[in-house]
């Protein structure tokens, strides 16, 4: 029996556990993993309400698929001032929201205004820079001006945090603002959200400003788009494989190899994919503030047999932070980025006084090293805290590990209980990923390491201001080498962009915006 | 007035035949029997038996089973999506499974007898006893087992808890029912007329003639408890890695499913075995003490 035939046997096994989706001619369903606790773009970080935000409304810049060159979006053009510290966007004038009404400067001062709003808690808020003011010169023309330069301005502004809000929808929603509707601008409008079920938009019809990136600029070209939360990875393989649903990047890696195969099915992938994941070091903890001993375990770690072994070779091994294709990635650390070597790895930790014991474990003035890792539950750090603990047993590690539910992950993340701590986040440049994690003010979280370092900090405010791409690339280039030579991460690996779809749709480009593969969606559309 | 001498009239009874006559002659049971106990063995001497260890991944991931084309004769039972020998961790897995139920069956069972007992003797207990097990056999075991794994993390200690309470009103019910009918016995009645004490009562008479029935339902119960357990596993709350558990085992082999199902369907077995071979025994002891089907 073949894979295809197997997966239609799974599939109809599994078909009772799925709500039946009736996937008309111009509806498409795609199925993910998990859903967003909500849909407001100031308040919900995750990649689950970024990939339907993107569809939902727009931003005043929007990004290429190469993930470096800036676009229009609701802005036709833009200035920015010599000493960068004010930007001019000019906006279209035919852009309206899914009720009609049409959107004007107001709208996008006051989007911005909620977005730093201290009361509107955002955790996000750093991404809009030092805010002095942002006003309406006119009602097409906004100002966007900054105490201080801030070189990923336009990267940020293409995120789903700087979709377009409309004032009126916020206040007549209160705090049900995304969770029982949003009104935007983007080419699919809210219908209907079923929590951790499925989310229903319909086609905006009016929809003619999409990004210049797609050839079809609006509207969409499916009448309705069903995100269905499908948890189980084998059972969204099925509801391909099968027609349930027609696409989806949440795929098993084992399933790659599947969706070749299949002529019915087709694999999309984007080289520009950055999203990462590492086992962070809490370095001030005992033991692990050895930075011999964090470098002995980066050393230990078998990047290439993770990749090979769990993830069937389709993800990068991962030995630095962020992947080398990115925007200001430092490439004279290719020669020097710490790689799998057991022996080194072994003689540093006998160097540095940790002896191993007749159980094979190794101590240090009689303690144990057995740093205790916090993570997920859920397949994927199960099996990624496994081979890493299997791979420091070999150098004579006890790595304890602790996975807790993704609802109480974060708030166990948020304390000093931990060694070693497994993560895995998008970044779209080296700056954005540096100045989120590496700040001596984001201590105890996102900087979770507890790094508290002068020169980081001066460099990242010389990354963050630079007006030119040169001195941006210069200084975070310094952070990257700075962070990587105190070992404060075990790289894993990095995260490909792999879209599976329906042979009935038209080919696909994947984009890789915030890990959100569809962005748009404009480019969506049945084969005639 | 004529003496009565007791110990004669005792002797005079036909002697009841043991539990072991009375166990059905079914072939069935004790190839059950048998197979459990060699799993119960194994799971013992598991440090002995295991060629590898367990946790030990250096060898190559995927290698089926060493009767299957591409074994290899050294890994009998192949290896993991790890490379860990399957059959090492599957002697481990059944004794962390077989730990968890017994565990849970010992703490529930323990506690369901107790409250039973008291519910039946103590009458002014027995409605608030009952009504509290009635409020948690409400609940189903595995939201027992989110909410701990919640509070004190996933692993075997928060997968034991839930067990332990959702076995206990079961028990409770069956308890308090025998020990009803054996407070209604003249013997007890005699008992309280002579002035023997509470506790002397319990221990020597109520409890002793409870434990037939409840020790019968905790064998069919042992094989649920098994099945909760190794589901509570397959969902990422019981054992933490790298102890391997059987159901965890199975949930880490549903990504090779379709290339190296051996790695899912080999623990998955062991789960099927285990809890087949203690609802054949649980069948068996139920009909050998159940003095109705005995005379039929």
């Amino acid at each position: 029996m073949n894979n295809e035939n197997r997966c239609a046997i799974a599939a109809l096994a599994l078909a009772g556990l799925m709500t039946a989706t009736a996937a008309g001619a111009q509806s498409i369903t795609v199925v993910r993993e998990v859903d967003s606790d909500r849909y407001d773009p100031h308040r919900s970080t995750a990649r689950g309400a970024s990939e339907v935000l993107f569809m939902l409304g727009d931003t005043l810049v929007s990004l290429d698929y190469d993930m470096k060159t800036i676009k229009p979006g609701l802005a036709e053009s833009w200035t920015q001032s010599p000493d960068g510290l004010s930007y001019v966007f000019n906006l279209r004038k035919d852009v309206q929201f899914c009720n009609g009404k049409k959107m004007t400067a107001a709208d996008v001062v006051y989007s911005i205004k909620r977005w730093i709003d201290p009361e509107t808690k955002s955790p996000v808020r750093w991404r809009a820079g030092k805010v002095a003011d942002v006003v309406a010169k006119d009602d097409y023309t906004v100002e966007y001006k900054l105490t201080a330069p801030f070189s990923e301005l336009l990267y940020q502004l293409t995120q789903s945090f700087a979709v377009v809000i409309d004032k009126e929808d916020v206040a007549k929603l209160g705090a049900d603002f995304g969770v029982k509707g949003l009104n935007g601008t983007g080419p699919f409008c809210w219908v209907e959200w079923k929590p951790r079920d499925e989310f229903r938009m319909k086609r905006h019809d009016a929809y003619k400003w999409g990004p210049p990136i797609y050839d079809n600029r609006g509207p969409a070209q499916v009448q309705e788009v069903v995100w269905k939360i499908v948890p189980e990875e084998n059972t969204r393989l099925a509801a391909l494989m099968t027609g349930q649903s027609q696409i989806t990047q949440y795929i098993p890696y084992s399933g790659f190899r599947t969706i070749r195969a299949n002529p019915n099915t087709k694999l999309i992938g984007s080289r520009e994919a950055f999203w990462t994941y590492f086992m962070g070091f809490k370095i001030d903890k005992a033991e692990v503030n050895d930075e011999r001993l964090r470098k002995a375990i980066v050393m230990a770690v078998d990047q290439g047999a993770i990749a090979k072994n769990l993830y069937f070779g389709e993800v990068e091994p991962a030995y630095s932070y962020i992947s080398q294709q990115a925007l200001d990635w430092n490439k004279k650390l290719d020669a020097t980025l710490i790689k799998t070597d057991v022996a080194g790895a072994n003689k540093l930790l006998d160097e540095a006084g940790f002896a191993r014991g007749a159980d094979g474990f190794r101590t240090r003035n009689g303690k144990k090293i057995e740093p205790v890792l916090y993570s997920f539950t859920g397949s994927t750090w199960q099996k990624l805290a496994e081979a890493v603990q299997g791979d420091l047993r070999k150098v004579g590690i006890d790595m304890r590990v602790q996975l807790f539910d993704p609802t109480i992950a974060w708030g166990k993340m948020a304390t000093q209980e931990f060694d070693v701590f497994g993560m895995s986040y998008p970044y779209i440049s080296a700056g954005d990923a540096l100045n989120l994690y590496f700040r001596s003010a984001n201590v105890p979280t996102p900087n979770r390491m507890n790094w508290k370092d002068a020169k980081t900090d001066a460099l990242l405010d010389k990354g963050m201001t630079a007006v030119k791409d040169a001195d941006r690339a210069e200084a975070y280039g310094e952070v990257l080498e700075q962070v990587h030579n105190a070992a404060l991460w075990i790289p894993l690996y990095h995260e490909p962009m792999k879209i599976g779809y329906s042979a009935k749709l038209a080919p696909l480009k994947a984009h890789n915006i915030y890990g959100c593969g569809l962005y748009k969606g404009l480019d969506i559309k049945f084969v005639k | 007035m004529t003496a009565i001498d007791i110990d004669q009239s005792l002797e005079a009874l036909p002697a009841r035949p043991g539990l072991w006559r009375r166990l059905p002659r079914d072939s069935a049971v004790w190839i059950s029997g048998a197979t459990l106990l060699a799993i119960v063995l194994a799971a013992i001497f598991a440090p002995l038996l295991a060629p590898y260890d367990p946790y030990e991944t250096g060898q190559p991931p995927f290698i089926p089973p060493s009767f299957m084309d591409g074994g290899m004769p050294q890994f009998l039972l192949g290896t993991d999506n790890q490379g860990r020998d399957m059959l090492s961790r599957l002697l481990f897995g059944a004794r962390t499974t077989l730990i968890t139920g017994v565990l849970a069956i010992v703490f529930g069972g323990g506690t369901g007898v107790v409250l039973g007992i008291a519910s039946a003797y103590f009458t002014r207990l027995s409605t608030p006893i009952m009504r509290v097990v009635d409020v948690m056999l409400s609940f189903p075991a595995i939201l027992f087992g989110l909410a701990f794994a919640a509070v004190i993390g996933p692993g075997t200690t928060a997968v034991v808890i839930a067990l332990s309470i959702a076995a206990v009103p079961d028990v409770a019910r069956i308890t308090r029912s025998t020990a009803v009918i054996i407070m209604g016995q003249e013997y007890m009645e005699a008992g309280r007329a002579i002035g023997l004490s509470d506790g002397y009562l319990i221990t020597r008479y109520l409890a002793l003639n409870c434990l037939g029935p409840v020790f019968v339902f905790l064998t069919l119960r042992f094989g649920q408890v098994i099945l909760i357990s190794a589901i509570l596993s397959f969902l990422g709350l019981g054992a933490r890695p790298p102890y391997a558990e059987l159901g965890m085992m199975a949930s880490q082999g549903r990504d090779a499913l379709f290339f190296a199902p051996h790695i899912a369907v080999i623990p998955s077995f062991a789960i099927f075995i285990i809890v087949l071979c203690t609802n054949l025994l649980g069948d068996s002891l139920r009909d050998a003490l159940d003095p109705r089907l005995r005379n039929s």
